[in-house]
């Protein structure tokens, strides 16, 4: 047990490490800060709820430099796009914490924000689930035909839709080769930006879908530019919180410790698989935070009187950590024996790399 | 040419690894030495009483805790310090008890020149989650430099760990190439 001399608590220095590598894996594969899991693990920890937020976003920021710069070496970074993308992202956080505030007067912020969450959480799982079902299923049909299939395959109309509006001024990104009106970039960024703000959390779980389903990059390339916007707008955060006294800094230290090798683990694997690999766990955590939200929902809407419900919560929210990485680690782990020509099951295939 | 980049790797993660370690200790040394917990607990932002919190984290309706009001410079144990809003906070002081508080009455109240202190907890929630709430933190102004200094610290060892792992690899001879994104259909 570690005595946290600000937050004021004892909490052991291993569960910060560990949240630190399980949220430091997952976000390193699929490109999302992890709040959405920290801010309640931590709280289960025993950090105040305004602490537990502001030690979330300050680690996130830092996990996401780690992640930066191994996805840098990937060559999984757009900095064109990410860097056009972030002003657009933070005026959209700034306006979003402003609706955040209203709904806060009106007394219906909780209510408000999760109902929100589950609502758009469960959106984008379901388009993410059926494209990624269609495009791994062309990409079978292609590899039956003799065809080499590369890294991506997306058979969403979005980025052909967005890519022919021409705006002026016209952007250029040559890694994730794509020629796209500023515009639409920016308007991703603001309507991302309103979500992370209002949600308070990092907003990869809709930027990455976004940057795939309507700016057109790969996926590959959408979670590390994603994961170079975080560490901006997380950085940004992160001041906010701690100018506000909400953050104690030596748990954000261990957590990062923990972080570091999760996210190392989490970018290097990106290499193993396919596009549709990634958004397929990227659907799954959705849903899988999803239920933890509406059982938080539920519990709020009965009058906060079943204890049952929020326990519930708190074992979904932390258990999605330890599925996710489980199931990160047996796509590595099917992609090396894949190589190998080892069995592995019907599903595998078109979701790994054969190098 | 693979030992070459295996020893570039070795003198990337020993200089990475010092920096990494220098951070540490300078962060846990601010910590520990005080420094970071007075940037903290800076300034009131209320009128009311300073206060160390963990002195009455146990009192009750039943037992409560009696606070000895005056102008002390170190706040130890059940002591309480009146502040102006804007005023330095005196050292060990890790929460106010606003006249506000006092107002109410259900909390704490003030009684012949000491403070009685009775609910030092409320339960709270946040984000769906309940959580024991203190008078820790309440009405206190942080250093704004604090939080300049934090996320420079954040993200200056964000980076110092990442390219410390990226020496380690290279180190190891673990080659991690750059991804073919656009190499066959697409």
């Amino acid at each position: 047990m570690f005595d946290f001399l600000i937050a004021g608590i004892q909490a052991p220095i291993f569960l910060l490490v560990l949240t630190g590598m399980t949220v430091g894996m997952v976000g390193g594969f699929i490109g999302v800060g992890g709040g959405y899991m920290v801010t309640p693990a931590l709280i289960v920890f025993g950090f105040p709820g305004y602490m537990a937020s502001g030690i979330d976003m300050t680690h996130i920021a830092g996990k996401s430099v780690v992640a930066t710069v191994r996805h840098r070496q990937l060559g999984n970074i757009d900095w064109v796009l990410g860097l056009a993308m972030v002003g657009g992202t933070m005026f959209g956080v700034e306006q979003g914490v402003r609706i955040l505030t209203y709904t806060k007067k009106l007394g219906l912020s909780g209510i408000i924000l999760l109902t929100a969450s589950v609502v758009i959480m469960i959106g984008l799982f379901v388009y993410t689930q059926l494209e990624t079902q269609k495009s791994t299923k062309k990409i079978s049909e292609l590899e039956k035909d003799g065809k080499k299939v590369g890294r991506e395959l997306s058979v969403s109309k979005g980025p052909r839709i967005f890519q022919s509006i021409s705006l002026f001024p016209i952007v250029r990104c040559r890694t994730a080769r794509i020629v796209v009106s500023m515009w639409v970039i920016v308007l991703v960024g603001i309507i991302t930006g309103v979500l992370s703000g209002f949600l308070g959390v990092g907003g990869g779980f809709v930027r990455v879908p976004a940057l795939v389903y309507i700016v057109g990059a790969s996926t590959h390339i959408a979670v590390g530019t994603d994961l170079l916007e975080i560490a901006v707008s997380g950085g940004y955060g992160a001041l906010r919180h701690s100018m506000m006294g909400n953050v104690d800094m030596v748990a954000v230290l261990f957590m990062i410790v923990g972080a570091m090798f999760g996210a190392q683990f989490g970018s290097i694997a990106t290499s193993f698989v396919r596009g549709p690999a990634i958004r397929y766990i990227l659907s799954y955590s959705l849903i899988l935070a999803t239920v933890g939200a509406f059982l938080r929902l539920f519990y709020m809407l009965t009058g906060s009187k079943h204890e049952i419900l929020s326990f519930l919560a708190v074992v979904f929210t932390l258990g999605e950590m330890f599925f996710l990485c489980f199931f990160i680690l047996s796509l590595v782990i099917f992609s090396l024996r894949y190589q190998k020509g080892k069995p592995v099951p019907a599903w595998i295939p078109p979701l790994v790399v054969v190098k | 040419m693979a030992e070459v980049s295996k020893a570039r790797g070795a003198v990337k993660f020993l200089f990475w690894l010092i920096v990494t370690i220098g951070l540490f200790y300078y962060a846990f040394n601010s910590y520990f030495s005080g420094q970071m917990v007075s940037w903290y607990y800076y300034k009131a932002s209320a009128e009311g009483y300073a206060v160390h919190t963990a002195a009455f984290k146990d009192a009750s309706k039943e037992n409560p805790a009696i606070l000895e009001i005056g102008s002390f410079q170190t706040i130890s144990g059940l002591q309480a310090v009146p502040v102006k809003k804007g005023d330095r906070l005196p050292v060990n002081t890790d929460g106010i008890i606003s006249n506000e508080v006092l107002k109410k009455g259900k909390r704490v109240k003030l009684e012949d020149g000491y403070l009685k202190v009775m609910v030092p907890n409320e339960i709270k929630e946040a984000k769906g989650f309940k959580y024991k709430d203190s008078f820790k933190h309440k009405e206190i102004k942080t250093n704004p430099w604090s939080g300049v200094w934090n996320v420079g610290m954040v993200l200056f060892l964000g980076l110092s760990l990442g390219l410390l792992a990226e020496g380690f690899t290279d180190m190891l001879g673990f080659k991690v190439e750059k991804i073919e994104h656009f190499e066959g259909i697409h």
